[in-house]
C-alpha cells in the first residue's frame, strides 16, 4: 500500500466512519424498537425513528416497496390485515426521507379489490402523491434461484425484487399451521405460483425465500393482535388491543419479540426457528437490544 | 349529417345506457350496486309473464314490467323501436347487410309457436322464457364471450407491452389503470357455452340478410308478446295500408309491411313512414276503429298446440345425471332447486358480477332444462364471504338479495374431505391451507394432531383437518385453494337441506352454536 492509497483510505474511512460503526454495532447486537400508545401513526414513526430514522434506509429518489399484510377481506378492527394508519405512517416516513416512489401491494387470498378497500388501506393512502397502491400483475413474477434447503427456485414478484428498499409491515396474528403469522410469513405475499404447496415444509421454505428477498426494515403492527382463528379471524372476541408497534432491521428478532406478545416462546414458532438456523437473524431476545420508543 | 329521428336518438341512448349498466355490473369498490343491467329485465314483460306463470305469484321487483305492458296496451310495440338494445344493434348492422328474399319458413305462426310453448312450460314450472328473451340473449353473448374476449385482448396487449418494455411500461400505467378500473372485466374468465350463447346472437344478425328486423318480426317471443298486447292499442298509423300511388312504406318500414296491409302487431312505432312520406299522408293518431282484413294470428290450434308442447317441453328434459347433480352448487341463498328453476331468467348477470368468477352456466349438470342456469365451480372460483352482489343484480330474486350477515349463513353445499388426496392423510405431510382460508370466524374446518406420522423414520406430529358440518356454508374457498393438483383433496358437494348455519356463531355476541367447543 503506498502513501496515496493509505491517505485515500483514511479519508474515506473518516467519512464513512459513523455509518460503519453503526452497521458494525447492528451486526453484533440487533436493535429492536417497541413503541406504545394509542396514536398509531405516532408510535409507528417513533419506532422507526428509534432505529435511526427512515433516512437510514431510504435515500433520495429511491423506489421503496412497502409490503403490508392485506391478505383478507376483513376490516381493521378484525386484526387480519395491517392497520391502515401504520401503513400510512411508514409510507409517509419514506416520503419524508426523500423516496421517489413508494409502491404498496400484496397478493391477497380473498378478492384483492375487496381486501384493499375493506382493510382501510385504499382510503388511507388515497391522497398521498408518489404513492402507488397496486394490484399484483402475474406477468411481473420472475423465477428466482433460491438454492435453499427446501426450495431451489420460486417465482417472486419483480417489483419487490427491483425496489431499492423493501419494507416488511406485517400484522401480528395467529395462524393455524405456523402458530403465528409475522414478518417472515408476510413475505409470502410476493410469492407467485401455487403458494399452498410450501405448507408441507413451511418453516425452512419461508427461510429460503427470506434469505433471498431481504427485508431492509421490519415494522410489525401489534396495535391489535389476532389471538385465535387466524390468519383471517373475523371474530372480535379473538382480538386483543395492545397499542404496540415493533421495528427492527432484524426480521428474526422482530418476529421473536412479537411472539412474546402472544405469551409464546420464539422457539415455539417453526418459521422463526428455521430462519434463525439459516442465520437470518437473532431469536434469543436477551441478545437483542430492546429500545422503548 | 342528417337529422336523427326521435326514435333513433332514444335507441342510441338506451343502447348506451345498456352498455353502461352492463359494464357497471361489476364490483368497483362498493359493496352495493345501485343500478345494474337488471333494469332491462325488470321492465321486460316477457320475463314478468314467465315469472308470474311459473311461480303463480308476483314480485315487486318486476313492477316496471307491468307498467311497460300497460303502456304497450295503449301505445303498441314502442319498446322494440325505441328501447330494445338488440333491435338497435340490428338497425345499426342491417344497412351493411345485403338482402335476399324473406324466408317463408319464418312467416305465419312461427313466433307464436315459440312464445306459447315457452309460456306454457313456465306454467308447468319450467321457466325457459329467458332462453329466447332478446335482452337475455344479448347479455349472455356479452357476458359469456364478447366481454371476456374484449378484456382478454386488451390484457394480453398490456402483458405483451411488459415483455417488450419491462418496467418502463409503468409510464403507461395510469392510462391503463383508468381502462382497467372503469371498462375492463377485472378477471379473464372463459365460460362453457360461450360458443352457443354467441351463436344465438350471431344467428340473429345473420338472418338480417333475409329481411330487416327478421328476428323482431318473425321470431322474438318478447316482440310477439308485446305485439299481442299492442294489437288493440288505439294509437295507430293511418292509412292502414300502402297507398296505390306510392307504396314507398314497404321499403321504409322495417317491420310491418310484409304485405300491403299494415300489420299492427309488428309496428314498432319508429315513425320512419311519417318522416319519409312524400305525400304527407302517413301519420299516427288515436283511433279506436280496427282496420279489418288481416288474417287473425295466431290461430286457435297454435294456442292449443303451444299449450300442449309447453307441457311436453317442461317434462321432456328432466333427466340429469345424479353424479353431476352432486356438483350442482347454486348461488348463495338458493335453497330449493325447483323454486330456482321457476324464477331464474338465465340472463348471466350473476356470472358477470361474481367477484371471484365462481359462477358458470350449467351445461347438462341440472338437466337440459337447466341449461344456462348459474352454478358454482369451486375449483375455478369460490363464493366470497362478504360479497352479496349476485343477489343484488338478479332481476327476479331467484338469487335472493340478502344483507351480508344473512348471506354468510346461507348454505351452498358442504365440504367433504377426500382422504385419498388430502395431503396429511395421503402423503403424511403438513398442509391445512383449507383451514387457513375458511372464512367462518369459528372455523368450519379445524384440525387435530395426528401423532407419530411423517415420511421419514423420525416420526412427527401432523395437523389433520376435519370439517364441522354444522358450520360449513359451502363457500368453496377450501376447494379453490387446495394445493393438490387436479381434483382437490376437499370438495363441496350439493346438499338437499340448505337451512342456514347457526347465526349466533357468526356474531360476536355469545358462546352458543359451536357444537365442538
Amino acid at each position: 500500500m503506498n502513501r496515496r492509497t493509505f491517505l485515500k483510505l483514511a479519508g474515506m474511512t473518516s467519512i464513512f466512519y459513523h455509518a460503519l460503526l453503526r452497521d458494525l454495532a447492528a451486526a453484533q447486537t440487533p436493535v429492536l424498537a417497541v413503541a406504545e400508545g394509542k396514536d398509531y401513526s405516532g408510535i409507528t414513526m417513533n419506532a422507526v425513528r428509534a432505529l435511526g430514522g427512515m433516512k437510514r434506509f431510504v435515500r433520495n429518489g429511491d423506489t421503496v416497496v412497502v409490503k403490508p399484510n392485506i391478505g383478507w377481506d376483513r376490516s381493521p378492527e378484525q386484526a387480519a390485515n395491517t392497520h391502515p394508519l401504520v401503513v400510512r405512517a411508514v409510507v409517509e416516513e419514506c416520503l419524508r426521507a426523500g423516496a421517489g416512489k413508494v409502491k404498496v401491494f400484496d397478493r391477497p387470498c380473498n378478492d384483492e379489490r375487496r381486501c384493499y378497500v375493506n382493510s382501510g388501506i385504499t382510503a388511507a393512502l388515497r391522497d398521498l402523491k408518489k404513492v402507488e397502491l397496486k394490484f399484483v400483475e402475474d406477468e411481473r413474477f420472475r423465477k428466482v434461484a433460491l438454492n435453499g434447503t427446501v426450495l431451489k427456485e420460486w417465482e417472486l414478484y419483480g417489483e419487490a425484487l427491483s425496489a431499492n428498499v423493501f419494507i416488511n409491515v406485517p400484522v401480528a396474528k395467529h395462524h393455524g399451521l405456523t402458530g403465528l403469522s409475522l414478518a417472515l410469513k408476510n413475505v409470502m405475499g410476493v410469492m407467485g405460483g401455487n403458494r399452498g404447496k410450501i405448507h408441507r415444509n413451511i418453516g425452512p421454505a419461508l427461510a429460503d425465500i427470506n434469505g433471498t428477498l431481504k427485508s431492509h426494515l421490519v415494522v410489525i403492527d401489534a396495535t391489535r393482535i389476532l389471538t385465535g382463528h387466524g390468519p383471517q379471524g373475523g371474530d372480535l372476541r379473538d382480538v386483543r388491543v395492545l397499542n404496540k408497534v415493533i421495528a427492527s432491521t432484524d426480521i428474526v428478532a422482530a418476529d421473536a419479540y412479537a411472539t412474546t406478545l402472544f405469551g409464546l416462546k420464539p422457539a415455539d414458532i417453526s418459521t422463526t426457528v428455521a430462519a434463525y438456523k439459516k442465520g437470518l437473524g437473532e431469536m434469543n431476545l436477551n441478545r437483542v437490544r430492546i429500545v422503548k420508543a | 349529417m342528417k337529422k336523427m329521428s326521435p326514435a333513433k336518438i332514444s335507441q342510441l341512448f338506451f343502447l348506451f345506457l345498456f352498455l353502461l349498466l352492463f359494464v357497471r355490473t361489476e364490483y368497483r369498490g362498493s359493496d352495493t350496486i345501485s343500478v345494474a343491467v337488471n333494469s332491462f329485465f325488470r321492465v321486460n314483460p316477457l320475463i314478468m309473464t314467465g315469472y308470474v306463470l311459473a311461480t303463480k305469484s308476483f314480485i315487486w321487483l318486476l313492477f316496471p314490467a307491468l307498467l311497460m305492458l300497460l303502456f304497450t296496451l295503449f301505445l303498441g310495440r314502442f319498446f322494440c323501436g325505441w328501447i330494445c338494445p338488440l333491435g338497435t344493434i340490428l338497425d345499426l348492422a342491417t344497412k351493411r347487410i345485403r338482402k335476399t328474399a324473406p324466408l317463408r319458413l319464418f312467416k305465419g305462426n312461427l313466433k307464436y309457436w315459440l312464445l306459447f310453448p315457452l309460456l306454457s312450460a313456465s306454467f308447468f314450472k319450467i321457466n325457459l322464457v329467458g332462453l329466447l328473451d332478446p335482452i337475455a340473449i344479448l347479455v349472455r353473448a356479452l357476458t359469456l364471450f364478447l366481454y371476456p374476449l374484449f378484456g382478454d385482448s386488451i390484457r394480453q396487449g398490456w402483458i405483451a407491452l411488459y415483455r417488450l418494455m419491462g418496467d418502463s411500461r409503468d409510464h403507461l400505467a395510469p392510462f391503463y389503470g383508468v381502462i382497467r378500473d372503469y371498462l375492463l372485466p377485472f378477471r379473464d374468465t372463459f365460460y362453457p357455452l360461450a360458443f352457443i350463447s354467441t351463436l344465438f346472437f350471431v344467428f340473429i344478425i345473420f338472418i338480417e340478410r333475409y329481411e330487416t328486423r327478421n328476428w323482431c318480426r318473425n321470431l322474438c317471443p318478447l316482440g310477439a308478446l308485446l305485439g299481442l298486447a299492442g294489437r288493440l292499442s288505439p294509437f295507430r298509423r293511418v292509412p292502414g295500408r300502402t297507398c296505390g300511388d306510392c307504396a314507398a312504406c314497404r321499403q321504409t318500414c322495417p317491420t310491418s309491411f310484409d304485405m300491403d296491409i299494415l300489420q299492427k302487431e309488428e309496428c314498432i312505432l319508429c315513425m320512419e313512414c311519417v318522416l319519409k312520406c312524400k305525400m304527407g299522408r302517413a301519420r299516427f293518431q288515436w283511433d279506436s276503429i280496427t282496420s279489418g282484413g288481416q288474417p287473425f294470428l295466431p290461430e286457435r290450434r297454435v294456442l292449443l298446440g303451444g299449450l300442449l308442447s309447453g307441457f311436453f317441453l317442461s317434462r321432456l328434459f328432466r333427466f340429469a345425471n345424479p353424479e353431476a347433480r352432486a356438483g350442482l352448487l347454486r348461488p348463495p341463498g338458493v335453497r330449493d332447486e325447483g323454486d330456482f328453476l321457476e324464477k331464474c331468467v338465465r340472463c348471466g348477470e350473476c356470472m358477470k358480477v361474481c367477484l371471484k368468477d365462481a359462477l358458470y352456466p350449467a351445461v347438462t349438470q341440472a338437466g337440459i332444462e337447466g341449461i344456462f342456469t348459474p352454478m358454482i365451480i369451486p375449483r375455478l372460483g369460490y363464493c366470497e364471504y362478504n360479497c352479496t352482489l349476485c343477489g343484488q343484480v338478479c332481476p327476479t330474486g331467484a338469487i335472493p338479495n340478502l344483507p351480508p350477515d344473512a348471506k354468510k349463513l346461507e348454505v351452498i353445499g358442504k365440504a367433504v374431505l377426500d382422504k385419498n388426496r388430502c395431503l396429511p392423510f395421503a402423503r403424511n405431510v403438513d398442509c391445512i391451507v383449507c383451514e387457513e382460508h375458511c372464512p367462518i370466524p369459528r372455523k368450519a374446518i379445524r384440525f387435530e394432531p395426528l401423532k407419530d406420522a411423517g415420511m421419514s423414520d423420525k416420526k412427527v406430529t401432523l395437523k389433520k383437518p376435519f370439517v364441522v358440518d354444522e358450520l360449513c356454508n359451502g363457500c368453496g374457498i377450501c376447494e379453490f385453494v387446495c394445493p393438490v393438483e387436479g381434483m382437490a383433496g376437499i370438495r363441496i358437494t350439493a346438499v338437499k337441506d340448505r337451512s342456514p348455519i347457526g347465526g349466533g356463531d357468526i356474531q360476536s355476541n355469545g358462546e352458543e352454536a359451536d357444537p365442538y367447543h
